[in-house]
This record gives C-alpha cells, sequence and structure tokens, in this order.
C-alpha cells in the first residue's frame, strides 16, 4: 500500500470555530464608520443593515498578527485607530505544557485537511516541556534534497524473527493505542480500526473485550491479553494477527487498569462478561507472572492458540526496562512496545502520571542499546510510546532508536478532545470521544471520525517523508538509531 | 499479619468560597440564543437574567470543567475563558497554584485524584520534582496494594537501634534493647510555632490522635483539655526548659528539644535524665542550615534518638544565600544528611524526620527514598480546611472566611481526609515499587531515577560525544 493513495478528504469540525488565538479589540474610540467591516476578508467586523453601530468583532475569525502585512489590516486601516489586536487570553487555558495549545490546534488542522497547517503562527513541532523531545531537535543537512518523494518509504515490518509466523509490513511507522470499551465510545473504537485498515497498519482493543464491530477489520486489530483477562477468548485470538501481552501501562505503571463502575453500562459489562455498574479492576501484575520463565510460558501458550500470529509485549518503562525487553525477545516476543510514563490514558492516578517511572525519550536509548549490545537488536521490533505527539516527536524516536510508534493521544485530539481530563468522571467525555453515554457518544458518526483520523495520519506522514527526503534517505528504516542526526539544546553545540 | 491501617476518610464539603481556576464570562455579543445552553453538560449556563427568561444568566464559573463546548459553538465568539487572577495569585515558585486545588479536593473526598488524558506538566523540575519512583514490572513480591489484595504496611519505627548486640562469654546479653515506637503512617504533624484558633488546633490533635501519628507542639498549646490525647503529642522546647516541664515529660511518649550545640556535648546526659522520668524518646530539632549533615552526625555519635531535621517550607535549606550559593534543595538536605550517616556508619542507629516543602502525597515517599525515615508536614493541614498561603513578599497564611466557626469533628475529617487520600497514594507508589514496607524506601535511591543522573547518563553521554569527535 502507498501511504500516496490514501484518500484525503476535508473534514471540518464538529463544532461552530476553534479556539480563538487572538483578541480583537475596539476601543470607545470608534466613529461607526464601519471601514473595518468592508475591509476585512475574514469578517471579524459586521454592520449589520440598518443598524447604526457596528458589532462587537468576532475574535475566531481574526487571523493574527501576520495580518499585518495586509492591505486590508483593519488595525491600520480604522481612521480612529480605535482597533487592537492582541493574543487571547482564552488560549492560555487550552492545552497544558506537554501538549500546547499550538500543538492542538494545528493537530486539529491537520485532521481537517490532512495535511501540517499552512498558517506560520503555530509552533507544533515542539511542546512546552523542557525536557525529552521538546530539548532535541533534528539536524537537517543544507542543500537541496536530491531525492524525490515518491522514492521514499515509510514501510517497516513488524515480524523480524524469521520464524514461518506471518510477515506483516505496515505502510507507516505508527499504529493507534490500546483503548478499551468502556474507556471510549464505540464509533472511537471503530473509526481507529478502518482508519487502521486504510493506512495498512494497525489499531488496539484494549483490555475490554472485541466488539462484534471490529471483525471486519481483524487483519488490522491487536487484540490485548491483559491483567484482568477481561474478553479474552480463544476465539478473539486465533481472528487476528498480532496479540499483545500488556503488563503495564505508561501512564499509571504497576497499577493496573480501573474503570469506573459509572462507565461499566450494560453493554460494556456484556462485552467484558461483568457485572453492570461495578468498577472493574484489573489487578497489577499479571497473578501468573513472576518471572521471565513464567512470561515465555504465557507466550508459549497464546503461540500454541493461534500458530500464525505475532505476539506483542507491552510494558512501562522502569529502571530494569532494558532486562525485560531482552527477556521478551528471549521468550520469543516479536514486538517490545514500550510506554513510557508521560503517555495517555482513560483514568489514573495523578501521583502515577507524574511520578512513577521514566519517560520514554531515555526508555528507548536504553532499550535500543541494550538489544544491539545484546546482539538481537535487528531480530525485534521495538515500539515506543508514550508522550508522541507529533510527527517531529515520531522522528525524534526513531533517531533514537525506536522502529516505530504507538500514539493515543494524537488520536484523541484529532477527533477534537482538549485534554481536560474529564474522562472519567461523571457521563465521561463532554465531545463525545472517551464516553459511552448513549447520548454524547453519537456527537459523531464514524465516517467523520475515520477521515478524521485518516487525515491525520495523512499529514504525519507528509511531515515524515519530508523528513526522510531531506535527510536523502530512502527508508524511514534507516533512521533508526541514527542519534547523530540530532541535537540536544543542552549538550550539543 | 498486622492489623491493617485504616483511615476512615468521609466526604466532608467546606461551605467556604473557594478560587477556582478557570473564569469563564459571557461578552456582550450575546444575543441570548441558548446554544450554550444545551451544550454545557455541566450547566454552567442558564437563562433568567434579573428574573428575564430571554436573557442569558450569569455563567456559574465554578462548575466549569474546561471542555471547551460552549466556547466553541457560540455563534458570536462571545463567550470568553481565562485563567482567574486570583488563581494565578496563589502561592508562589514552589506552593503552586494547582497544589491548592488538588489539596482541597483530596480533604475534601479523602480520595487519590484521578483524572483522564496524561501528564500535563513539564518534563521536570528542581528537587521532588526531578525524580522518578522505579516500578517493577515482572518480577516483584506485592500485588494490588491499593485494591487490599495483599498487604503493605506503611507504618515507620521510631528511636534508636542498636548497630549490634553485645553478649559475655556466657552468652549472656550485655547490650540494653532499648524501646521504639512505631508510627503507622510515615507523616507527624509539626506545629510548635503558629498561632492557631482553638478550634484549629484541637482538631489538629483530634486528627493526629485518630491517626495515631504524633503532633508536635509547644508546651503552652498543651492545654488541659487535650490531656486525653497526650500519647499522641510531642512537646517542644529548649533543654534548658525541662526541669519546668517534668510532668508534661512525663506525660508523653517523645520530648522534642531544639538544637543547641552544647548538646553535642551533653546530649547523653539530657537523654538520661528523661530517660529516668519514664521510657521516653527525646528529638533534637535541628534547622537545615548549610552543612547540617555534620551537626546531625555528631548527635547521631552523642546517642541521639530522633533528629528532626526543618527546611524552609518552600523545600530548600534555611539561611540566607546569594547568588554564588543557591540553596540546596529539600531532596538534596536529605540525601546529604542520609550519606553522611551511612559513610560513618550510624545510620540505622537514628531516626531522621524530615520537614520543610513537604505539600503533596509524592513528596512522602520520595523524602524517604532520599534518606528521610519519615515526615513531617504543616501547611497541607491547614489547606485541607480551604486556606490559602502566599509566597510573596513574605510568607503569609490567608484563612477561609468562616473557618473559626468550624466545629472540631469537621477540622478534624478534614484532615484525616487528606491523610486518607496521602496514605492511599503512598499505597501506590509502593505497590508499583514492589516494595512491602514503608520503612524498606529509606535511602533506596536506587528505587528512584533522577533527572540529573538519568538524562546525563542518556542525553549528555549522547551528544557530548559527537561534540568531542566533530572538534
Ligand atoms: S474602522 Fe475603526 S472607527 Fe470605523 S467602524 Fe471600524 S473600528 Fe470603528
Ligand atoms: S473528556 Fe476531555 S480529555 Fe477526555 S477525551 Fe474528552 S476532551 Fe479529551
Ligand atoms: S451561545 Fe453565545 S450567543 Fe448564544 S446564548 Fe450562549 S453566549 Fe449568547
Ligand atoms: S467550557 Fe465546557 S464546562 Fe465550561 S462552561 Fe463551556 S461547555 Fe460548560
Amino acid at each position: 500500500m502507498k501511504p500516496s493513495t490514501v484518500k484525503i478528504n476535508p473534514m471540518p469540525s464538529r463544532f461552530k470555530h476553534q479556539v480563538p488565538k487572538y483578541k480583537v479589540t475596539r476601543s470607545n474610540a470608534c466613529i461607526n464608520c464601519s471601514t473595518c467591516a468592508k475591509s476585512c476578508p475574514h469578517g471579524v467586523h459586521e454592520r449589520l443593515e440598518g443598524h447604526n453601530k457596528v458589532r462587537p468583532p468576532i475574535d475566531y475569525k481574526c487571523i493574527g498578527f501576520d495580518c499585518s502585512k495586509n492591505d486590508f489590516y483593519c488595525v491600520d486601516r480604522c481612521p480612529r485607530k480605535a482597533l487592537s489586536v492582541s493574543l487571547n487570553p482564552m488560549y492560555e487555558t487550552l492545552g497544558d505544557y506537554r501538549w500546547t495549545a499550538d500543538m492542538i490546534t494545528a493537530t486539529w488542522i491537520m485532521a481537517e485537511t490532512g495535511y501540517p497547517p499552512e498558517r506560520t503562527d503555530l509552533e507544533y513541532d515542539i511542546g512546552n516541556s523542557g525536557g525529552g523531545f521538546d530539548k532535541l531537535r533534528l539536524k537537517f543537512p543544507s542543500g537541496r534534497p536530491k531525492l524525490d518523494k515518491f522514492e521514499i518509504s515509510t514501510e517497516i515490518p513488524l515480524n523480524r524473527r524469521n520464524d514461518g509466523r506471518v510477515n506483516i509490513m505496515i505502510s507507516t511507522p505508527v499504529y493507534g493505542g490500546g483503548m478499551s470499551f468502556g474507556s471510549v465510545s464505540l464509533p472511537t473504537m471503530v473509526s481507529k480500526a478502518r482508519n487502521a485498515e486504510i493506512w495498512n497498519t494497525f489499531t488496539c482493543t484494549g483490555e475490554g473485550g472485541y466488539p462484534e464491530m471490529l471483525t471486519p477489520y481483524d487483519d488490522h486489530v491487536i487484540t490485548q491479553v491483559a491483567t484482568g483477562l477481561f474478553g479474552v477468548r480463544e476465539e478473539t485470538i486465533q481472528r487476528v494477527k498480532i496479540i499483545e501481552f500488556k503488563y503495564a501501562q505508561g501512564a499509571k505503571p504497576g497499577l493496573g487498569g480501573h474503570l469506573l463502575g459509572e462507565k461499566n453500562t450494560e453493554s460494556v459489562a456484556r462485552m467484558r462478561e461483568a457485572v453492570k455498574g461495578s468498577p472493574l479492576f484489573s489487578p497489577f501484575p499479571f497473578h501468573s507472572v513472576y518471572s521471565i520463565e513464567d512470561h515465555k510460558k504465557h507466550i508459549d501458550w497464546i503461540k500454541e492458540i493461534n500458530p500464525k500470529a505475532l505476539i506483542s509485549v507491552k510494558v512501562s518503562t522502569p529502571n530494569d526496562v532494558d532486562m525485560v525487553a531482552v527477556g521478551s525477545y528471549y521468550a520469543g516476543a516479536h514486538i517490545i512496545h514500550i510506554d513510557g510514563g508521560y503517555g495517555g490514558t482513560g483514568a489514573a492516578p495523578d501521583i502515577a502520571k507524574k511520578n512513577i517511572a521514566m519517560p520514554i525519550e531515555y526508555a528507548i536509548t536504553k532499550v535500543h542499546n541494550f538489544l544491539k549490545e545484546e546482539g538481537v537488536r535487528d531480530e525485534i521490533t521495538l515500539i515506543a510510546s508514550g508522550g508522541v505527539r507529533t510527527a517531529h516527536d515520531l522522528a525524534k524516536a526513531i533517531c533514537l532508536g525506536a522502529d516505530g510508534c504507538v500514539i493515543g493521544t494524537a488520536e484523541m485530539v484529532s477527533l477534537e478532545c482538549v485534554r481536560c481530563g474529564n474522562c472519567e468522571s461523571g457521563r465521561g467525555c463532554a465531545r463525545g470521544i472517551a464516553s459511552t453515554d448513549s447520548v454524547l457518544a453519537d456527537l459523531f458518526n464514524e465516517d467523520w471520525a475515520t477521515q478524521r483520523l485518516t487525515n491525520m495520519y495523512h499529514a504525519w506522514n507528509v511531515q515524515l517523508v519530508e523528513i526522510l527526503q531531506r535527510f536523502g534517505m530512502r527508508s524511514v528504516r534507516e533512521l533508526v538509531g541514527r542519534t547523530d542526526l540530532l541535537e540536544h539544546i543542552d549538550y550539543s553545540k | 499479619m498486622p492489623k491493617k491501617y485504616h483511615i476512615d476518610t468521609k466526604v466532608t464539603p467546606l461551605e467556604l468560597e473557594y478560587i477556582h481556576k478557570f473564569r469563564i464570562e459571557r461578552g456582550e455579543n450575546c444575543i441570548n440564543c441558548g446554544r450554550c445552553t444545551k451544550v454545557c453538560i455541566y450547566e454552567v449556563h442558564k437563562r433568567g437574567r434579573d428574573g428575564d427568561s430571554r436573557k442569558m444568566a450569569l455563567p456559574s464559573t465554578v462548575t466549569c470543567r474546561n471542555c471547551f463546548r460552549c466556547i466553541q459553538e457560540c455563534p458570536r465568539g462571545a463567550l470568553e475563558k481565562s485563567l482567574d487572577g486570583d488563581f494565578l495569585n496563589m502561592g508562589g515558585s514552589y506552593w503552586k497554584p494547582d497544589m491548592f486545588i488538588t489539596l482541597w479536593k483530596q480533604a475534601e473526598d479523602g480520595k487519590v485524584p484521578v483524572s483522564g488524558a496524561g501528564y500535563r506538566g513539564p518534563f521536570t523540575g528542581p528537587g521532588f520534582d526531578g525524580m522518578w519512583t522505579d516500578m517493577s514490572e515482572i518480577v516483584r513480591p506485592t500485588r494490588d496494594g491499593i485494591h487490599g489484595r495483599e498487604y503493605i504496611s506503611t507504618s515507620v519505627e521510631l528511636g534508636r537501634k542498636l548497630n549490634h548486640l553485645v553478649f559475655d562469654e556466657n552468652g549472656k546479653m550485655l547490650s540494653e534493647v532499648q524501646n521504639t515506637i512505631d508510627v503507622p503512617i510515615p507523616i507527624v504533624f509539626d506545629f510548635p510555632y503558629e498561632e492557631l484558633g482553638a478550634n484549629i488546633r484541637a482538631g489538629i490533635i483530634k486528627a493526629a490522635a485518630k491517626l495515631n501519628t504524633f503532633v508536635i507542639l509547644s508546651p503552652k498549646d498543651i492545654t488541659p483539655d487535650v490531656k486525653g490525647e497526650m500519647k499522641n503529642i510531642i512537646p517542644l522546647m529548649s533543654y534548658k526548659d525541662i526541669d519546668a516541664n517534668l510532668d508534661l515529660i512525663r506525660s508523653v511518649r517523645i520530648v522534642a528539644l531544639e538544637y543547641d550545640e552544647e548538646m553535642e556535648k551533653t546530649l547523653p546526659a539530657i537523654i538520661e535524665k528523661i530517660k529516668k522520668l519514664g521510657s521516653i524518646l527525646t528529638m533534637v530539632r535541628i534547622p537545615a542550615t548549610r552543612s547540617v549533615e555534620d551537626a546531625v552526625l555528631k548527635l547521631a555519635q552523642n546517642g541521639a534518638e530522633i533528629i528532626h531535621v526543618v527546611a524552609d517550607y518552600r523545600g530548600i535549606e534555611i539561611g540566607t544565600v546569594d547568588a554564588e550559593n543557591p540553596p540546596l534543595l529539600s531532596r538534596d538536605v536529605i540525601r546529604a544528611v542520609h550519606l553522611k550517616l551511612v559513610d560513618e556508619r550510624v545510620r540505622d542507629e537514628v531516626s531522621i524526620l524530615f520537614s520543610g516543602g513537604i505539600a503533596m502525597a509524592e513528596h512522602v515517599p520520595k523524602a524517604m527514598i532520599c534518606g528521610a525515615d519519615l515526615t513531617a508536614i504543616d501547611i497541607p493541614l491547614l489547606i485541607a480546611l480551604g486556606t490559602r498561603l502566599y509566597e510573596e513578599p513574605e510568607k503569609i497564611l490567608v484563612f477561609a472566611e468562616g473557618v473559626e466557626s468550624l466545629s472540631v469533628g469537621t477540622i478534624t475529617q478534614r484532615m484525616v481526609n487528606l491523610m486518607g487520600a496521602w496514605h492511599s497514594q503512598l499505597l501506590e507508589v509502593m505497590g508499583a515499587m514492589g516494595i512491602r514496607e514503608a520503612r524498606r524506601l529509606r535511602g533506596e535511591t536506587g528505587r528512584a531515577i533522577f533527572y540529573e543522573e538519568i538524562d546525563a547518563d542518556t542525553f549528555g553521554k549522547l551528544f557530548k560525544k559527537s561534540e568531542t569527535v566533530s572538534l
């Protein structure tokens, strides 16, 4: 499958408008001459027929400081100097250190258009966290790229063991993270799967069972075997090409899963074979795994049930993550998926998100090097997740040593998540993404959501190809472990 | 298995005016279309200003959960949202505004704060913020601490333990094993100086008793009405005042003495004097000024049983510091004290209580990992009552209006709730680490990840090297 064959369709926001970055203020020096209403083509200023006053400016339509180069710039045109444009204080309430308001806005634009934003007033390659990816920069060579974009491949193989099991190539080195039915709505899950099919990549069920509606996408679904074993059946394991053991999740390492009672609705309970309304806990860790040997037994068991499928092992990032990774290789895993502490979640204790286990940037380096020293790096696929927000984070993660990444929050943001963090409380997500409340979950349909995801994946792919082109690489596989192409703003000169 | 330690939390709201993070306002642009009423699931927007159902009422900004739906759906872009000015003004560089909001909530419901979406904060920060605790993926001894399927003990021991036992040739033990005290939670309350309302003081003492921990108080605050709680009170005095307080000392289990350089010589005699009054432990309270570890070592070598190292409330050492000598952070003060005692082989003989900048639940296990046996807190307990703190221009505590008329029962419950939430969070961290006993956290720096170390080890190595190569 070639990424260039993916169909992009503009898919506008479900809401009337974006969160305004700018604020337009009209002082009382205004004489209601209407010059601004006539000159601004974006409709910020308006004077209704028969009214003798212009209406208050509509901030969200304003294109910001960049407008000053236009001859219609209202601030310059106003004869009374009554207008000013400033940053809107509201913009500060959107986003946070990791996902800045610019990054969220840019992701929304990508999901809408399929391309990185044309606007030049958004910094979306790096966030504001002051560490990790946000301190790393890609070091591009000067000079014009010689490669044509069409010669560049973003494909990666997932089975590098050569053990007779399926050989899977995914067309872009990204796939969708596990989100269980219950923590997100069914339309969200289904659209993730449809997008995975379109992009010839994967999505993951999370640990809440395998909804019937995913059956058409079996070849692009990873089913998860997590500690709670909710909804795990031989039949679902035999259906798919990849089975993932989830030992831990980055946002709440060592804590297991927890679905609040309110979110355990009738349909969720049916899927998980549980009692409606009661909170569901996934224990931690696997109560049958207390050593790497036990771990191997687990993997053997699944391999027995499905003789073709690949095995992925998802772990978080403690100090000994490198040992666990090597252990997983020897236990027979095809994919080691490391999930860093700063990743997303449907609900986790704040203390865990901030304080437990290391950020993914360190873990990738540690695991990649350890696998190399052990001489097995080329036989296992290393997938990183937990704080991969943008195409640039993806490229940096690969330079540090990952083969590809899993993303979760970026998908949610494409569906217009604002990271308000209310997913777990009351009726759940007010924006209909992480909600099983029937009214809220109806806020969008699968076609809309699928196209938004497809568009965002496309925008990322465009950026990734551009990065590879500037490095003169024909394949994303050449980028793996190329730390020499990175610089760190604290250490590098 | 010891009886399980349980903290009884109970939802206890206060009818106080809290500060909220977001302020939402309806601008003059509003055309009263009512769209916002429909989209906000938290019922912030309602009709009926001045009894006129055609007009929109003022938004109920306190219930806004920042979902942006009304903002994005208002056809006129009339709604404005901003960070509340009073919110931004709270606290200071150490006590961040968000801390108050989360502590208020924990004091109200006694629960571990849980939210959706990933971590939002900076990558790292000074002191405790530059530490991550470890966890065990596969090989670990604990399971499901918080959900109660396995017992994790948070208790720690106070007092002097012997380095080794001495026996005579007949096998008779010559060493005198001294008594120690178990505290079921590694947190004691510390209020020797603060002038507090009678109800607050009574609430603090009751809470300490309920939790079976201790509160450090000035003798003048130990009035006859708290006689029932004497076993949870630690009076703090100068060693010169011991004689004037003999009865008081006889009635407690631990007495705290202000540090004085003299003590490096006189401590054994003082301890002996106190021991004569009963089996009472002596604690020395020493301010964490530069090189406090040297003084702590001398005290430990002179038989100190418990040493309370007190840093500044902003999590830094005490004393004036200039630009060339930036203050050490709590984390590093504790590490220095711990390592000094380890190096001199006396660490196990003395208990180190640490206070100064313990503001959030995570600071307790982190301080212990750095080398404290347990921690002491004051400000968070006051915040539990809706109190605000301002660091600039100087430390000032602003109590919520009406706090003086809160019942002792309510005050106690709010503090118990806060400690209940912290206890559960401590269990989360210990459970993840696979540590079953809190006393084992002490000095386990190998089970933590320090930002400076891992960053230099990872990126420092990667990128400094390439620099020398290119030279
Ligand atoms: S151009 Fe200036 S004076 Fe004229 S209507 Fe606009 S703001 Fe008022
Ligand atoms: S509740 Fe908020 S953070 Fe959670 S999915 Fe919805 S918009 Fe995103
Ligand atoms: S949606 Fe906007 S215009 Fe309509 S009532 Fe609300 S604030 Fe007013
Ligand atoms: S931002 Fe969301 S919660 Fe706040 S008032 Fe608007 S719709 Fe309601």
